[in-house]
């Protein structure tokens, strides 16, 4: 009887278990997926990218080069997904305070949460966001970043590989005075300016293209070959019908 | 035919008239055949696996080597990559490949099909730029793709697979300025098994630049050939 329950309470253990085996094992998502990050509508960064994201299960590489942005100051920059959001960086529509920039939360409908921090060292979470002092300082307005590893959910490996992810770098000098500062606070964090969170460059994480391309009608494959072989033998027929004829003339003669 | 009458047998004039038009077009078709483009250059076949030339990146010390599924889960920190050249993004205009003869103008944008595979220009004249990648000279694989022939002949890339190692690639840009790329290697892949995350991944650091085109048999049943050849360029200046 004891026995038979210790089964029992195995088995259902187990049947519980394959769910998320299954679960686990289908959402392994591998992929290579690459955004061109561009300026954020309002904001008038003149600034550009590309990032490239290489997701293996449930880590994801990264690297990332970006030029034209403030030089010398901490650029927080993050991957963002929201599983309502748009999945596309913002517009001028977004810009829900009508006062003419957009910040971060205005980008949320768009882009959605951070998931992923690219800081240069330490923790990657969401929760260092805002770790001003561990993101990429653009010396000379570039960045060029580089971090392998990251751990990142199944949900999150699963949005980037699916396209449904945004890299927003942030850090926008509105008034052109080459730092960040101003009345207008942050709306991450009441003691930063909002210059140093608004979003600067923006771009969705796309999946690579998927195989090689259709490129050729075979116009010049190896058919020539036929061609030349069918056009000798039929010489060689008309060598032979010749002989026939002149041999023929010569009897006549 | 009438100095054939003249000899007043039926089978001997057969016998002519047939050989003229064997020699008609006996001598026609080796003709075609003869003037017909050679089909074109094969780079050899390559396995889908990593380039034996690493790209260089930054140094060993500060690269991260931790591989997937190879122990436990610490992000490693970022380096401080040393990246090559870049350049502000700008959409290619023409394509210059002084080594295969290609000096193409009017590069046209080619978009990803519900697949998500890569179409070919419909123009069989015209090369097509991958146009949601980077352009080219900004960090990133741009992709440029064009046929090797059409229906008739030789189109864009008919002599892509001839490139070689060190061959220079220019780019010209909207913006008036040129890419330079200099070719690291030039491959051929099967459609069935194409390396796409070598392809169109991670270039580690570099403004790379790639040159799709097809290769191998042409399949009749499908109308397509059977593999591409894809040539891999990195931005000088």
């Amino acid at each position: 009887m004891r026995t038979t329950s210790k089964i029992a309470a195995v088995a259902l253990g187990t049947t519980a278990l394959v769910p998320f085996l299954g679960a686990g094992v289908a959402q392994a998502a591998d992929g290579s997926t690459m955004a061109t990050l561009r300026p954020v509508a309002l904001n008038g960064v003149p600034a550009n990218g590309t990032a490239m994201v290489t997701v293996t299960g449930n880590r994801i590489n990264v690297t990332m080069a970006a030029s034209g942005l403030l030089p010398d100051n901490p650029h927080a920059a993050h991957i963002h997904f929201g599983a309502s959001a748009r999945h596309e960086c913002p517009t001028a529509s977004d810009d829900t305070s009508g006062d003419g920039t957009l910040n971060t939360t205005e980008g949320g409908p768009a882009y959605g949460d951070i998931v992923v921090s690219l800081t240069k060292t330490g923790d990657t979470s969401p929760k260092s966001g805002l770790a001003v002092d561990r993101f990429d300082t653009a010396p000379g307005g570039k960045i060029q970043y580089e971090r392998g590893s990251i751990n990142v959910s199944s949900d999150v490996a699963q949005a980037i590989v699916d396209g449904k992810s945004v890299v927003v770098v942030h850090g926008v000098d509105h008034n052109n005075d080459g730092k960040y500062d101003g009345n207008t606070k942050s709306d991450l964090d009441p003691s930063l300016p909002t210059e140093a969170t608004d979003p600067a460059i923006c771009g969705v994480l796309a999946a690579a293209p998927a195989g090689g391309m259709d490129t050729g009608a075979g116009g010049t494959s190896d058919s020539s070959t036929g061609m030349l072989a069918l056009g000798g033998g039929l010489l060689l027929a008309a060598a032979g019908t010749g002989t026939f004829t002149a041999r023929k003339a010569r009897n006549r003669a | 035919m009438a100095h054939l009458t003249r000899f007043g047998d039926r089978r001997g004039s057969i016998a002519a008239a047939v050989t003229v038009l064997l020699l008609l077009l006996g001598g026609g078709l080796v003709a075609k055949a003869l003037t017909r483009p050679e089909a074109p250059a094969q780079p050899p076949a390559a396995e889908a696996v990593a380039p034996t030339t690493a790209p260089p990146v930054a140094p060993q010390a500060t690269t991260p080597t931790t591989r997937p599924g190879a122990g436990p889960a610490k992000p490693s920190s970022a380096s401080s990559p040393d990246f090559g050249p870049i350049m502000e993004p700008s959409p290619p205009v023409s394509l210059d490949i002084p080594s295969i003869g290609v000096g193409t103008k009017g590069i046209v944008d080619l978009a990803l099909d519900k697949d998500g595979k890569l179409q070919a220009p419909t123009d069989f004249a015209k090369a097509g730029w991958y146009a949601a990648g980077p352009t080219p000279g900004e960090f990133g694989p741009a992709v440029i793709g064009a046929h090797v022939d059409s229906k008739s002949g030789p189109a864009v890339f008919y002599r892509l697979g001839a490139l070689r190692k060190g061959a220079q690639v220019s780019v010209h840009r909207k913006d008036g300025s040129t890419a330079r790329f200099v070719v690291d290697r030039v491959a051929r892949y099967s459609k069935a098994d194409f390396p796409t995350a070598m392809v169109y991944g991670d270039t580690k650091g570099r403004a790379e630049l790639r040159l799709i085109t097809c290769g191998g048999a042409f399949d009749h049943a499908t109308g397509h050939y059977v593999d591409n050849i894809v040539a891999f360029a990195h931005l000088t200046s």
